[in-house]
């Protein structure tokens, strides 16, 4: 079994604690926080046994197979070196790196010392999201994806987050390079990324919503649009909001034979055929079809829920056990390094642009 | 984490020596209970209040209650956040009395309800310890540390508090309680004297909210939980008169009080109140067996299915707020000679008015 430890003991820390819980190949027996006592509180709540200050004697003292690094942005390459250094795999929560340079020596690191890296991407690992990945490798759009939607929206006016957000001009978040971009679009870009082969050409808008201007903020950008094209013609469009309803989280895949739309929030997935009915039977058809998808999502997420498999984050659960297994069987990692670097990629070239046009 | 609570100290160990004179700091001081505590504290004789409030923080009410008072004291506004240990230190810069106020009230994660609870307490405490000029530390904590799972008719200052607070499934509970053994301990170790206040319910124009102890509309529907049950209630007026007696009387270092209304109406009453003199709205009374049975159920199935359910329902959760108790202010209305300065049918009629107020915007 994998001795797991945590370093940052934040909110997302709590998230990673429950999944880590569940999994039978680990067993988290350390975490570790600058604050003293926030890493007090994780271990009181959690039962774990060491809780510690000071990173290095954490790695000294418990020697942990693997680390998860839940630390803001801004520290996660030099905490996962030490990590790496020390003989630990590590699981680095989104986004993984200030920019590609970083993500490149993370990864160069890791290659170095032959230990596994992946990334916080969890969303891709929902259960919605590996049907959506094994239609789309059965064929059932025709082939590669030839357009790709990824919408990630963000409810600024409902998290504890966003106001202490707002309030605090010296929020860490703010010094990020993409600023609240950067810390909150990673899942959506990472399903791009997925899917959009080689290095895409970027061309990316961005500005301060409206309702944000007028609480007095001129810094945060909430409001991007993207077109993106990839090496092969691929195209893809990525929208982040903080103002349109519902809060989306969804992301559709168009193939030469049809098109798969997930709904993460909802955890459906629904395929549109691009088969066409004669006359009217394509007005009447069709919707009975949804409404037959529809039914089978609704039954398929009360048989996870019946199976105590549909936690809210249970994403985050198979990509840690998919990480533990590929640890312990040698196997290719959940998540592809060329994956990570595409992602991050996308990133930079999109808080450069936004940057350049400010 | 392994504290040793220090034991309240007995009254009637202080030096005597009038603190009125002291300058006062106050946190969360732009909050609904925070500027009529600031109001409280000026009219009670201070004649030095700072007011400590985020740098975000809109301070419209905060700046009238401080023209309104203008004569009476010399009120300051200090923008600082408790998380920077340098704004502590700036904050407490020659003050004599420090009322706790700012807490992570309604905050879900625990985490983050820790960190602006306690990590900032710790912060402010040792600001105060730093500066040495500290008299007595005031904090104010919450009825939500009581487990009323003792079996006692009467909930006071003595009834039992959670002792592995996380299982109650209620953010807020965790930190204030941790917070509470947080102070007593440090304040013990530094020698600095301490009070703590717990409030019940505070209600009043600027919280119209119905409290949990009455009832829940989570589903959709209003669950009347309560029933028979008194309902701590401390009308703000009130909460704030008693802070502001307790953060300078000779008798409060080393103890801990009971913020509580006299008079307490029973749920059903408060209730029926509400609808006719406030806003109607259905809803629907759950025995107590039944919202017992449903708590245990929940309980079991989030522990059963590894949190498919958040465990916010739960048996310490309903003992603590739906167990049949009364509530006792004897404590501060004998030690520091409280005296209740609205009455609760007048706090009633007052806050029904706000709220009628409030719905018809």
């Amino acid at each position: 079994m994998l001795k797991i430890a945590i370093v940052g003991c934040g909110k997302i820390a709590d998230s990673h604690a429950e999944q880590i819980r569940r999994i039978d190949s680990g067993r988290l027996v350390a975490v570790c926080d600058r604050e003293p006592l926030m890493a007090r509180q994780l271990a009181d709540r959690f039962g774990i046994e060491g809780a510690f200050s000071d990173l290095n004697e954490m790695l000294d003292s418990v020697s942990p197979d693997v680390v998860h690094i839940t630390t803001p942005p801004q520290t996660h390459l030099s905490i996962a070196k030490l990590c790496l250094d020390s003989g630990a795999h590590v699981y680095v929560e989104k986004p993984f790196t200030l920019n590609v340079d970083e993500a490149r020596t993370l990864l160069a690191t890791a290659e170095r010392c032959g230990r596994c890296v992946t990334v916080g991407h969890d969303d891709q690992f929902s259960h919605a999201a590996r049907r959506l990945r094994k239609s789309i490798e059965s064929g059932m759009i025709g082939g590669n994806p030839l357009h790709l939607e990824s919408i990630y929206c963000y409810d600024m006016a409902s998290t504890s987050y966003a106001k202490a957000l707002l309030g605090d001009k010296n929020h860490w978040v703010r010094s990020l390079p993409g600023g609240l971009l950067q810390n909150v679009i990673s899942h959506g870009i990472a399903r791009l990324a997925e899917w959009l082969p080689g290095a895409p050409t970027i061309c990316a808008t961005g500005r301060v919503s409206p309702a944000l201007r007028a609480l007095g903020e001129t810094q945060i950008v909430d409001e991007l649009r993207v077109v993106m094209t990839g090496d092969e013609g691929t195209t893809a469009f990525f929208t982040f909001s903080s103002q349109i309803r519902p809060s989306l989280h969804s992301f559709r895949v168009y193939g030469s034979q049809g098109s798969l739309e997930l709904d993460e929030d909802q955890q459906t997935l629904i395929y549109r055929s691009g088969t066409r009915f004669k006359s009217h039977a394509e007005r009447f058809i069709p919707p009975v079809q949804l409404a037959h998808q529809y039914h089978k999502n609704l039954f398929h997420n009360l048989w996870l829920f019946a199976r105590r498999d549909f936690q809210f984050k249970s994403g985050m659960k198979h990509l840690m056990e998919s990480f533990y297994d590929s640890i312990l069987n040698d196997t290719a990692p959940p998540i592809p390094e060329g994956e990570i670097i595409r992602g991050t990629q996308i990133m930079d070239d999109i808080f450069h642009q936004l940057s350049a046009a400010q | 984490m392994n504290f040793t609570i220090p034991s309240e100290t007995s009254p009637m160990i202080s030096s005597g020596v009038s603190l009125l004179g002291e300058r006062v700091l106050v946190t969360g001081s732009s909050g609904f209970v925070g500027v009529r505590v600031i109001e409280a504290l000026a009219r009670h004789g201070f004649a030095n209040i700072r007011c400590l409030v985020r740098h975000s923080t809109d301070t419209k009410a905060l700046e009238a209650v401080i023209a309104a008072n203008s004569h009476r004291a010399a009120i300051e506004i200090c923008r600082a956040n408790l998380l920077s240990p340098a704004d502590c230190v700036r904050a407490a810069r020659s003050a004599g009395i420090i009322v706790h106020l700012a807490a992570a009230r309604g905050e879900k994660s625990y985490p983050d309800a820790y960190l602006n609870t306690v990590v900032t307490t710790r912060n402010l405490l040792e600001a105060c310890i730093a500066a040495g000029g500290v008299k007595r530390f005031v904090c104010i904590s919450s009825f939500t540390v009581y487990t009323n799972g003792d079996g006692g008719a009467v909930l006071d200052e003595n009834s039992a508090t959670e002792v592995q607070p996380h299982l109650r499934g209620e953010a807020y509970c965790y930190a204030k309680t941790k917070q509470e053994v947080y102070i007593r301990e440090a304040c013990e170790k530094a020698g600095l004297p301490w009070v703590i206040l717990r409030p019940g319910h505070v209600y009043g124009k600027g919280n119209e909210g119905i409290s949990s102890r009455v009832g829940i509309g989570t589903f959709g529907m209003f669950l009347h939980l309560g029933g028979a049950n008194r309902i701590p209630l401390s009308f703000v007026d009130n909460c704030a008169d008693a802070i502001a007696l307790a953060s300078y009387h000779e008798n409060s270092p080393g103890r801990i009080y009971n913020i509580v209304d006299g008079d307490l109406p029973k749920s059903r009453q408060f209730l029926r109140s509400y609808k006719r003199s406030a806003k109607a709205f259905p809803s629907v009374y759950l025995p107590k067996p039944i919202s017992y049975l449903l708590c245990l159920l929940w309980e079991k199935y989030a522990s059963w299915s590894h949190g498919q359910l958040p465990p916010v329902f739960n048996r310490r959760m309903w003992r603590a707020n739906w167990k049949s108790v009364c509530y006792s202010n004897e404590r501060l209305v004998s030690e520091l000679g409280w005296k209740q300065p609205v009455s609760t049918p007048e706090a009633m009629s007052r806050f029904f008015s706000s709220c009628r107020e409030s719905s018809s915007k």
